[in-house]
């Protein structure tokens, strides 16, 4: 790598000269980060029902279709979403859980599950839909945190496909974005937070969406808290 | 940048007409102040809603405030912390001192790929610096891939806002645009038929283009993290399909931990476009095997922010997380749009950034772009008090004004020395009040007001009625009381 050294210095150089009243080590460094204010809300008020009922209605209001199921019934749920979308070709991470898929092979015809064990992109795209896990979902604003695990796949696999079924569950919901960091003690190498299908509003304000990612966004959440 | 296309003014600060020449040009302009104003009306319409349903708005500003301050104190530790973090990741960092700088090690790392070609998430710091055209001059053809930004590459115009850069141009002149650009005759100006051909025409550019450049909201110190806030989902495409990704982002960017974006992530979707959160986050440290490009390089820019660093009162500047709160408030910017500031930063906060990002050589008369309301302090996420900043940085243009030789014959300043000689004294000062006052009477109506001075003085009155003094000054006033014992 031809990197011009004397650049890096030069600028760590002028940053010390302006900046006298730094730490001078890493203690100091720690107390100074650790007085920092921090008077916002952190954790929330609501009641458990509540704030799935919130994340929920989030969820709607970007459009996204919301179905709730218990464990028990999850196939089944999978299976009724996939048929009421009518696509057949569907992507899954590796990992995904053999129980995603038993009951819809038998009741949809032409149904065709791959799991992405490095599948070409080009098989990605053309896929008709995908369904993944997720790490947590965050009820303040509707989003659904992905950390990218066996269970929610490589970053691309629910980028591509038109059709996007995400499954959380209701024990991953949090009520603020602080409690979710809170949540992440180990922070991860990857994560996408989507909060409803992609979307523009570059022409006159005026909000379109789908534009690059998933233009449908189906998420069920299994009662996994009853 | 075009500069040369008829009705634009340049966006090189180095180039650019004064502002209020601009700002004329602009005022004079009925479709653009109404494509403006329209979009800002929709977009404060949202961002007031948002913010009013978050009760701890405040405490997350002040939270803001003092993360970017602290920041700011450490900032030479902080960035190694990410170099270190983001190397040992399997990302490589390199430092640019300035736009040339950065620039080439661009091209180069491109070179190394043999790449002629490349797509780009929006990247304001792309702009600063001027990229494009000198890729382009290069042999590599650049694709931008944010709706806006196709709409600006394609129709060779500016950008003239940092959050929605395209806000100046309606659906009919979008439509205009791709229908001539990507020779599609049927195109109706329905923005969501006009979205779809946008999203045809980067689909393969996407599949195929191997290598990418960005820019980023944030960098986390504690981990090595490169954060991307979009909407579209072009952000998410160029981070996951190409084989090297290049992210170029100013030294300032940098939070502490993780942890920090807890904070930064909930103020800047509402501040940006009104919504809780924007639709997609993504966050990457260095590599991941398996999962997007194996190679990653982020360019770390100065290109003038370290003279900002070293100024006391000028250092919050650096504070800015480039939301566009304070464009979106500011009276001036909602009549004279984006362009009139001949930088790619406009409005409250531009007029503050772009003359010290120039080493206050050009640009100076952004500080006078303002009428000091103090709009563009109270929306600022990290509490960035401009009109500080504006007031400042306006003292520091009159001080170099007043040294230049050519301007010992300018009226004001000789006016202002002779002001000078004249107020030093109380004698001086009483005998300019009593013959200001004999003057001032010829020109005073019956109703008490000056409607009109003669020469210098109708500067004033052209606009404004000045009213007549009153019969006794405040001190004669005051001796008199004394006299009379009350």
């Amino acid at each position: 790598m031809k990197q011009p050294v004397p650049s890096r210095q030069r600028i760590l150089d002028r940053i010390r000269a302006a900046t006298p009243s730094a730490a001078k080590d890493a203690f100091q460094l720690a107390s100074a980060y650790a007085a920092l204010p921090r008077t916002y809300t952190r954790r929330g008020s609501l009641s458990a029902q509540a704030r799935v009922e919130l994340m929920i209605q989030r969820l709607r209001e970007y459009d996204a279709e919301v179905v709730e199921c218990t464990p028990a019934e999850l196939a089944d749920a999978i299976t009724a979403q996939l048929a009421a979308s009518g696509r057949l070709r569907i992507v899954a991470p590796s990992g995904a859980p053999p129980e995603w898929m038993v009951t819809s092979a038998w009741k949809i015809t032409g149904l065709e599950w791959t799991l992405d064990h490095d599948l070409p992109i080009d098989e990605i795209e053309q896929a008709e839909g995908v369904v993944t896990a997720a790490t947590c979902g965050i009820a303040d604003s509707g989003t659904i945190v992905l950390h990218h695990s066996a269970t929610e796949g490589r970053r691309v696999l629910s980028l591509l496909p038109d059709w996007y079924l995400c499954i959380l569950c209701a024990s991953q919901i949090v009520e603020t974005l602080p409690e979710y960091f809170s949540r992440c003690q180990q922070p991860p190498a990857l994560a996408t937070y989507i909060s409803g299908p992609s979307a523009t509003a570059d022409i006159e304000m005026t909000r379109i969406k789908g534009v690059h990612g998933p233009r449908i966004l189906v998420v069920i959440v299994v009662r996994d808290d009853k | 940048m075009s500069h040369a296309a008829p009705g634009h003014v340049s966006l090189d600060p180095r180039f650019a007409p004064p502002f209020p020449q601009a700002a004329l040009q602009m005022l004079r302009n009925p479709q653009l102040r109404k494509n403006v104003a329209h979009a800002i009306d929709v977009i404060q319409a949202k961002r007031g809603k948002l913010v009013a349903e978050k009760a701890d708005w405040q405490e997350l500003r002040s939270a803001a405030s003092a993360i970017r301050f602290h920041v700011l104190d450490n900032l030479g530790v902080y960035l190694e912390q990410f170099e270190a973090r983001c190397t040992a990741a399997g990302g490589h960092v390199h430092w640019a001192a300035d736009a040339a700088e950065a620039r080439q090690i661009i091209l180069d790392l491109l070179r190394q790929e043999n790449a002629s070609e490349v797509i780009k998430i929006k990247t304001m710091t792309s702009a600063e610096i001027q990229l494009n055209p000198f890729l382009q001059a290069a042999g590599v053809s650049v694709f931008e891939t944010d709706l806006a930004e196709i709409i600006l590459q394609l129709g060779e115009e500016d950008p003239s806002h940092i959050v929605v850069p395209a806000l100046h141009i309606n659906r009919s002149q979008v439509r205009e645009i791709f229908a001539r650009t990507m020779g599609l005759k049927n195109l109706s100006s329905d923005p969501k038929e006009l979205t779809n051909a946008a999203r045809t025409y980067l689909r393969k550019k996407f599949l195929t283009v191997p290598t990418a450049i960005s820019g980023a909201n944030f960098l986390v110190a504690e981990t090595g993290t490169v954060a991307i806030v979009e909407s579209e989902g072009n952000g998410r495409m160029c981070l996951t399909l190409p084989r090297t990704m290049i992210s170029l982002v100013g030294i300032e960017k940098v939070l502490p931990r993780f942890q920090d974006l807890e904070v930064m992530l909930q103020l800047l979707a509402r501040s940006a476009t009104g919504e809780r959160m924007n639709p997609y986050t993504s966050l990457w440290s260095g590599v991941t095997p398996g999962d997007g490009p194996q190679r990653f390089h982020v360019v770390l820019l100065d290109n003038g922010r370290l003279s900002i660093l070293a100024k006391t009162k000028e250092r919050q500047t650096l504070k800015c997380i480039r939301c566009a709160a304070c464009m979106n408030t500011c009276p001036v910017y909602r009549q004279t749009g984006g362009h009139a500031y001949g930088s790619v930063y406009p409005g409250p906060i531009g007029a503050i950034l772009t003359p010290q990002l120039m080493h206050m050589k050009y640009a100076q008369t952004l500080p006078y772009a303002s009428s000091l309301c103090g709009a563009c302090y109270e929306v600022c996420p990290v509490k960035i008090n401009i009109p500080e900043v504006l007031l400042e940085l306006r003292a520091q243009v009159v001080n170099q004004e007043r040294r230049q030789v050519g301007r010992f014959f300018d009226l004001m300043y000789l006016g202002l020395r002779i002001a000078n000689l004249i107020f030093a004294t109380a004698w001086g000062f009483h005998a300019a009040q009593r013959m200001g006052r004999i003057g001032l009477r010829f020109f005073t109506r019956k109703d008490g007001w000056i409607h009109a001075l003669p020469s210098l003085g109708a500067k004033w009155t052209q606009t404004r009625d000045l009213r007549g003094l009153p019969k006794l000054t405040f001190h004669r006033w005051w001796a008199t009381r004394a006299k009379e014992g009350k």
